[in-house]
């Protein structure tokens, strides 16, 4: 039995207003409410009754999962699957299942600066011949064949840079990575191109394919709890900037969703003028500090650029305190909804596994109580 | 600076200027507007000239180093609007005819009555961009297909 099997089919009425909710940022043409993306990834697993490791292990069962909650919680029209980890099997590195987290590395395979000297960009017929489980473009390819087949009305090919500098500094093992920022700059800067090179290749195999790519890449690792306002601009904007003109040239796009996750107290203003921006994209800011990042600094930033994705604090996801999702939803929407170019309601990152339903609702219920269009 | 100029376009090009439902004759005005006005940029010998013919802007890059002649190289074009600078960023190796800089930037883009923000090629003295042709046929021609698709 195929995981199509178990779900019922989409409701092509429920997916029809929600594709249209979710267009209208985009095209100035305001349907219904602000949408909301609790970015919500193995939560849906959990909540079809699977586990955190079933949604990493069985893709196609794990982005099916995220089709059926997206409806249940009235949330975005569109699936997606992905882990924090992309191309790095590719590069050398070995993952592994966990029980209760996405996949993770067993362990550095460089420990050397000169190490860096003996990596080399993996081209793109390469990665699209790739093999093991965690190949990154053949496994992508199963998944959106799988959407394509059995959820053809929620694809959108994505195609993921992630986070360029955390996933680069996984070959080396992040200490020796930050420790070489400061001592071995340029053999960091070039490790973290070498991994953004093979992104942007493996971005092209996916526009090949589909036609086009949607292009995921953050700012996660780099941020300013780790680093200075300097070593984000080195080490992670440039290279965000890199990896989207270079998806470009290679035909992905033309669609970007930047995430800055975990703190950009300062270091958020970089971006502004130092990425790449389409007509298509959506910024996306975590915490400034230990609070969740104000919409308000969001629109004021980036609204002539992109559309802006606000953020409630993720722990309050497992709070049993719906209201305090509730509030944070409500002061978000008030400082962000009027954004030129059109606002989303998020969460900081990712909704953790276990998140309490009545939370997911409070934040959806917040939406539509203070993000539907028209009443403000 | 171009004044008169001979407009060369070899059968390669031809071939995809029509592959591209571009017509001849838009191509050879736009190398020859440029010529008049002297609104053209350079990178070596290469000159790009734009001109914004029936709601679609026209592109045409030309080999410039034979003296009084213009060997297109490609030409293409894109549906948005150009409008005004959003931002300044890097120098490129473009520079104008008088060989001032041209720098990586962002500028509006309005499509079916949507702006919004896309990159380009900026002249802040001026507030010209000039959109490159990976971006202009790639990137700009899937969200051009994106808002059509959105806004039915």
């Amino acid at each position: 039995m195929g995981y199509e099997e178990m779900f019922p089919a989409m409701d092509s009425r429920w997916h029809g207003n929600a594709a249209k909710r979710f267009a209208s940022p985009f095209v100035d043409n305001p349907h219904d409410r602000i949408d909301v993306d609790p970015i919500i990834l193995s939560n849906a697993a959990v909540a079809c009754g699977y586990t955190i490791r079933d949604f990493y292990e069985k893709p196609e069962l794990g982005i099916h999962c995220v089709g059926y909650i997206s409806h249940l919680f009235d949330l975005l029209p569109v699936t997606h699957w992905f882990f924090s980890l992309p191309w790095v099997t590719e590069l050398g590195l070995k993952l592994h299942y966990k029980e209760t987290l996405p996949p993770i590395s067993t362990g550095p395979i460089y420990s050397e600066p000169e190490d860096v000297d003996k990596m080399r960009v993996i081209p793109k017929e390469e990665l699209v011949k790739a093999t093991g489980e965690f190949a990154t473009v053949p496994k992508f390819f199963r998944i959106y064949d799988y959407v394509a087949k059995n959820l053809p009305m929620t694809l959108v090919p994505i195609s993921y840079g992630f986070d360029l500098v955390g996933a680069a500094a996984e070959m080396v093992g992040v200490e020796n990575f930050i420790m070489w920022t400061f001592t071995e700059a340029d053999q960091a800067e070039k490790l973290v191109q070498i991994y953004t090179d093979t992104a942007i290749n493996g971005a092209e195999a996916m526009a090949d394919k589909y036609g086009m790519a949607m292009l995921i890449v953050g700012s996660v690792l780099a941020n300013n709890d780790i680093f200075s306002d300097e070593g984000v601009e080195r080490y992670s904007v440039k290279n965000m900037y890199r990896y989207v003109d270079g998806c470009f040239k290679h035909g992905a796009g033309p669609q970007i969703f930047y995430h800055l996750c975990g703190n950009h107290q300062t270091d958020y203003k970089l971006f502004k003028d130092g990425l790449m921006w389409s007509p298509f994209t959506v910024i996306h800011a975590g915490y400034q500090g230990r609070n969740a990042f104000p919409s308000a600094l969001l629109k004021e930033t980036f609204q002539d650029k992109a559309t802006c994705m606000g953020s409630v604090d993720t722990k309050l996801m497992i709070d049993n305190n719906p209201n305090k999702v509730y509030n944070a939803a409500k002061e978000q929407l008030l400082q962000g909804r009027d954004s030129k170019k059109g606002y989303i309601l998020g969460t900081a990152c990712e909704t953790p596994p276990y998140t309490i339903p009545g939370q997911m609702l409070a934040l959806v219920k917040a939406a539509r109580d203070f993000g539907t269009y028209g009443t403000w | 600076m171009i004044q008169m100029v001979t407009v060369t376009i070899p059968a390669g090009v031809k071939e995809l200027i029509a592959k591209r439902g571009l017509k001849e004759s838009d191509v050879v005005d736009v190398v020859n507007t440029a010529a008049q006005t002297g609104k053209y940029i350079k990178k070596g010998n290469d000159g790009l000239a734009k001109k914004v013919i029936g709601g679609v802007t026209v592109y045409v890059v030309s080999d410039l180093s034979g003296h009084g002649t213009a060997v297109v190289k490609t030409a293409y074009a894109h549906k948005m609007a150009l409008g005004k600078i959003v931002n300044v960023m890097s120098e490129t190796e473009w520079k104008t005819h008088d060989g001032k800089a041209i720098a990586q930037g962002h500028v509006e883009m309005e499509y079916m009555t949507v702006k919004r923000t896309g990159p380009a090629l900026v002249d802040p003295a001026t507030g010209d961009a000039w959109v490159e042709e990976y971006l202009a046929i790639k990137t700009l021609a899937a969200a051009e297909g994106l808002f059509e698709k959105k806004r039915a």
